[in-house]
């Protein structure tokens, strides 16, 4: 029995916890970039009875409701929030998996009163917290994802044997994991409508009785556990076209990346590079290199080489991403004197940032970037 | 823990630009706190600011930050009906008010 507890809009609650004004109004998260540049990243449930919902495009959210109270996102209070959530669940002694920052599942096994622990947990969040979440019980994670949004705010479902036709036929398709996008949209072309079609055509979707690997403990192999990827995304509060700066920006995405590449000991080959351009849409470039590498700056210098590749016409970027694949462990030493003082500066800075916090020393050409 | 499927660690704003001028977002100004400590947690009582005393009514919400090898205690509190948002760093010992929530 799997017990999916889903944090009701969990940012935007956080921040009315935080300020009381805030409390019963409509409420969008958004970026620090600007209110009027950016999408919704969380909505309040006063907002969300409006129509505006996380994806939207913030004017479009102020053109529907001009009132509206916005609040520049604050990850750390956010993930500070999730973790102190999940050590408390890990207080009852269940086996426990993050599913995402604000959604937690519990594996109870066949306890017996599952509505009376929900109910508990579910006290016991709001006590310490101030914001409230909604749990799902039923025999395996999709069908608990599901039961969790069916009573939102503050509720808690059951699907069982008994309601489970029921239920999946009172549930839109849209509502099932995964099925809000285009996925969705082509299945209701197709003609399916409820969860309970999904469940008919599709029964591997909801039909697993049991949840294979879920709550298992981390492989202790080595190569298994080693992520595929290290990715950094960003979305510019406006669309660039110098390219110095955007150079600047790939430079602090390299960095970022390749921080993480040297905290897990790991290099990469492939370099991928993406950008998005308002008006010619995306390009993505990749290419795989015969040197492994966690050096920020040979990253960086690999994805201004994708980059040369790009249409000759400099286009306004509007987001862009570096990512590292083909990833390796760490297991040479470097031979030459450059490189090996190249090494020692590079573990100097990242002991420099490890004791002082995160870019407290970095590369001049990220100063582009905070003009 | 099972961090397997997610990290939360991952930050994706350690970057973001700081708005220029006066910003009561990034007031950063150096306070005195006078608090009580109970049971592993801080109560922050009354902090004067600018030669002002504000008492504190109510702590909204608390949380905490790391950054480097300093901790960043977090308080969002209540003083005179206007919210405002005061840190602790542990490694410096120094409290300062970092916002005035609007």
């Amino acid at each position: 029995m799997i017990l999916h507890i889903d944090m009701d809009a969990f940012f935007a609650s956080i921040e009315q916890a935080v300020n009381p004004r805030l409390k019963g109004k409509p409420l969008i998260i958004g970026s620090r970039a600007g209110k009027m540049r950016t999408v919704v990243c969380a909505a309040s449930y006063e907002a969300k009875a409006l129509g505006i919902h996380s994806g939207m495009q913030s004017r479009y959210a102020f053109n529907i409701c001009p009132n509206l109270e916005f609040v520049a996102a604050d990850q750390a209070k956010y993930i500070w929030t999730s973790e102190q959530i999940f050590r408390l669940l890990e207080g009852f002694g269940f086996a426990l998996n993050y599913a995402s920052v604000d959604e937690f599942q519990m594996d109870i096994r066949d306890y017996p009163e599952p509505f009376k622990l929900a109910r508990e947990i579910q006290e016991q969040i709001y006590a310490n917290f101030n914001i409230t979440a909604s749990v799902g019980i039923a025999k395996n994670c999709p069908l608990a994802k599901l039961a969790s949004k069916i009573n939102k705010p503050k509720g808690v479902a059951i699907i069982n044997d008994a309601n489970l036709k029921e239920v999946l036929s009172l549930a839109p398709l849209t509502k099932a994991c995964g099925m809000a996008g285009k996925t969705g949209q082509t299945l209701m072309a197709q003609g399916l409508k409820t969860c309970w079609d999904i469940y008919l055509n599709l029964p591997g979707f909801f039909g697993a009785d049991e949840n294979p690997g879920k709550f298992e403990e981390p492989s202790e192999d080595e190569i298994s556990r080693r992520p595929k990827s290290i990715s950094h995304s960003y979305t510019l509060p406006n669309a660039l076209g110098n390219p110095i700066v955007i150079g600047a920006w790939i430079r602090v995405l390299s960095e970022m990346v390749g921080e993480r590449l040297r905290r897990k000991n790991l290099t990469a080959r492939t370099v991928h590079l993406w950008l998005n351009m308002p008006d010619k849409g995306d390009f993505l470039a990749q290419k795989t290199f015969a040197m492994p590498t966690n050096d920020s700056y040979e990253i960086y210098r690999k994805s201004l080489k994708l980059m040369a590749g790009m249409p000759k016409k400099c286009h306004k970027i509007r987001a862009l991403g570096v990512t590292v694949s083909y990833l390796e462990c760490q297991d040479y030493l470097p031979l030459l004197i450059e490189e090996r003082r190249r090494e020692a500066l590079i573990r100097a800075v990242d002991g420099i940032n490890a004791r002082f916090g995160d870019s407290s020393i970095f590369p001049a050409q990220v100063i582009l970037t905070r003009k | 823990m099972n961090h397997n499927s997610f990290n939360p660690k991952a930050r994706w704003d350690r970057f973001e630009p700081q708005a220029q001028g006066f910003n009561p977002d990034g007031l950063a100004e150096r306070i005195e706190v006078l608090a009580y400590f109970k049971n592993s947690r801080i109560y922050p009582k009354t902090f004067f600011w600018n030669d002002r005393e504000y008492n504190i009514e109510a702590i909204t919400y608390n949380w905490q930050e790391r950054l480097g090898q300093a901790l960043i205690n977090y308080f969002s509190v209540i003083s005179s009906g206007q919210p405002y948002q005061i840190s602790f760093n542990n490694s410096t010992f120094r409290w300062q008010v970092d916002k005035i929530i609007q």
